[in-house]
């Protein structure tokens, strides 16, 4: 077996008397699509905080590669090829859409000191090719129409493209998706699985904290419940499906 | 928007743009002989000034969206500093000018490591106080600064020589005003590349949304503390220029009053727009002298336009402007 791309080691976050996350543990493997899943309030947007370092766990250890990630802020993590988009849309609202995609590409440029301040050659090219490259992930989300108008103005589906695709702009390894197709009609759903396949074919690692039971259940190649904070099950989806433990939590008890 | 002109070649063709700054210098070399009366001519100099301050401070409050309400504090100890080492310490006068923008933004920075993890109003608030705590040590430490007394006699820029062209001198006042205007061109230039730079982009980012702009990697700390430190060494250099066009140096001309007359110019020319800053600076200089003729009347004026502007256009002259564009483009309605 190849070494996983992510492994998070009996990972604890506590909000004051909740504990919002308990000695959860998770190992994805590369170019895979892995799956959190788990009731309303299970923990697992914390969970995926807490990957991402946008909140630091209290105790466990995490690591992307064997590069150990705890105590790295999220812009470090970022920098490892690590991206994310929210369950809570966070767009630059006042920004156009492309802008939005361009602050994704800050790590890519090229271009000399001086020509921050005074106009240059390697500044235009540099800016064009990005303003290029911006344009192709838009079109990749759909967007490209839309490039001009302020990311505000977007339709809710539309926001939660173009949150995907200024992730996309910093070329991540492990991408890691907080509830994306809540909210999107059954169209949207479609054509937003059809673009995560796509983005898995090209080798990049996928986890998505999902709501969608038939999405998950179609697109996944492994899942971790979560219920209460804690670890429920670990499985492919056909063992999910058939585990007692998880049909309780999700239907309540009585019907087990 | 000199991207916007840029052709798929990458041939850059003339936009209208790109006659801006030739305009602005003819703009600026002709005003002086519009306005001769030596009164005009200090009102045209305060201007330039307020326009210069207007930009940094637009830098920190409308690109990166980091509330300083303490301004006036960058403003005075770049003038503080730089006179101060002209006057005891013998510097020459343009290197005393670079040491005070430099004196101004490392205090900057320094307040911004502090002040970094604050936001909206607890960095208002932490502002206010430092620029508080800047004027009564600007009042206090008498032995320094002379106290309320203040500093008498700071002198005029040496004059330049152009070997076998001119000699520039900065005694009249048409000279300093084109001084300090060349100035308030060059930093505009500067910051308006800045702004439309990946740079830009950042800081708008942040502005935005933190989280987010972390989340794509950017250090949101430290490009807030390049805000700070840059937009404050602007103010800094401002200073310098204050103090040897007024020639004399007192500490109530940085009290925090000055901050919040700073912070109009931006919010009513349009947070992050750099035509806006420079209109809002303008207007708000020119505003007060032409209404000094009905007395105190013209404050009740000021605070009614001030507050319509903010009812009515958040967006500012910039707005105001657009929306004007906007409908002649479409025709009358």
């Amino acid at each position: 077996m190849t070494q996983p791309i992510l492994k998070g080691d009996r990972l604890s976050k506590r909000f004051g008397g909740v504990q919002a996350v308990q000695e959860v543990s998770l190992s994805v493997a590369e170019g895979e699509i892995f799956a959190i899943i788990g009731p309303n309030g299970a923990g697992k947007s914390t969970l995926l905080n807490l990957l991402s370092g946008t909140l630091q766990p209290d105790s466990g250890r995490l690591a992307l590669r064997g590069t150990e990630l705890i105590g790295l802020p999220s812009y470090r993590r970022a920098r490892l090829g690590l991206a994310r988009t929210f369950q809570k849309i966070r767009l630059f609202k006042q920004l156009s859409v492309l802008e939005n995609v361009l602050v994704g590409f800050h790590r890519q440029h090229r271009i000399p000191a001086w020509q921050y301040v005074l106009s240059g050659a390697h500044r235009r090219t540099d800016m064009a090719r990005c303003r290029a490259e911006a344009l192709s992930l838009l079109e990749f989300v759909g967007l490209s129409d839309q490039a001009q108008i302020r990311a505000g103005a977007l339709a809710y589906g539309q926001q939660r493209m173009l949150e995907i695709a200024r992730a996309l702009a910093t070329r991540p390894e492990l991408f890691l998706l907080d509830e994306p197709a809540a909210g999107l009609n059954p169209a949207a759903v479609e054509f937003f699985v059809e673009r995560l396949l796509e983005l898995q074919r090209r080798g990049i690692t996928l986890v998505v904290v999902e709501h969608n039971m038939d999405l998950v259940m179609s697109i996944a190649h492994n899942v971790l419940v979560i219920d209460h904070g804690q670890p429920l099950f670990a499985g492919t989806p056909k063992e999910v499906q058939a585990n007692p433990a998880v049909i309780s939590a999700y239907l309540g008890g009585e019907l087990a | 928007m000199s991207e916007a002109a840029l052709s798929a070649g990458g041939k850059r063709r003339i936009a209208a743009s790109d006659l801006a700054i030739p305009a602005a210098i003819c703009i600026i070399a002709a005003l002086p002989f519009f306005f001769t009366s030596s009164y005009w001519l200090s009102v045209l100099t305060l201007c330039a000034l307020n326009v210069v301050l207007a930009l940094g401070l637009n830098l920190i409050l409308g690109y990166a969206g980091q509330l300083n309400l303490g301004y006036s504090a960058f403003y005075g100890i770049g003038a503080y500093a730089a006179t101060l080492l002209i006057k005891l310490a013998g510097f020459e006068y343009w290197l005393a000018l670079l040491c005070g923008g430099l004196a101004a933004g490392i205090a900057g920075v320094g307040l911004a490591m502090f002040a970094v993890r604050l936001k909206g109003h607890y960095l208002g608030i932490a502002s206010l106080g430092f620029a508080l705590v800047t004027y009564e040590i600007l009042m206090n430490w008498v032995s320094l600064t002379q106290g309320p007394l203040g500093i008498y006699g700071v002198l005029p820029p040496p004059p330049i020589d152009i070997p076998g062209l001119v000699r520039i001198t900065f005694v009249g006042s048409r000279s300093f005003f084109y001084l300090v205007a060349a100035v308030a061109l060059v930093v505009y230039v500067l910051l308006n590349n800045l702004v439309r730079s990946p740079i830009g982009d950042n800081l708008r980012a942040i502005r935005e949304d933190e989280v987010s702009a972390a989340s794509l990697g950017i250090n949101t700390a430290a490009w807030k503390i390049f805000a700070f430190g840059i937009g404050s060494m602007i103010a800094g250099i401002a200073g310098c220029l204050y103090a040897s066009f007024v020639g004399t140096l007192v500490p109530d001309a940085f009290f925090i009053t000055e901050s919040f007359t700073l912070l109009a110019m931006v919010i009513v020319g349009g947070l992050a727009s750099m035509p806006g800053a420079v209109a809002g600076a303008i207007l708000l200089t020119v505003l007060p002298e032409a209404l000094r003729s009905i007395g105190d009347l013209r404050l009740v004026i000021f605070g009614l336009a001030m507050t319509l502007v903010v009812l009515f256009m958040p967006g500012g002259l910039m707005q105001a402007w657009d929306t004007l564009r906007a409908r002649r483009l479409r025709g009358p309605a």
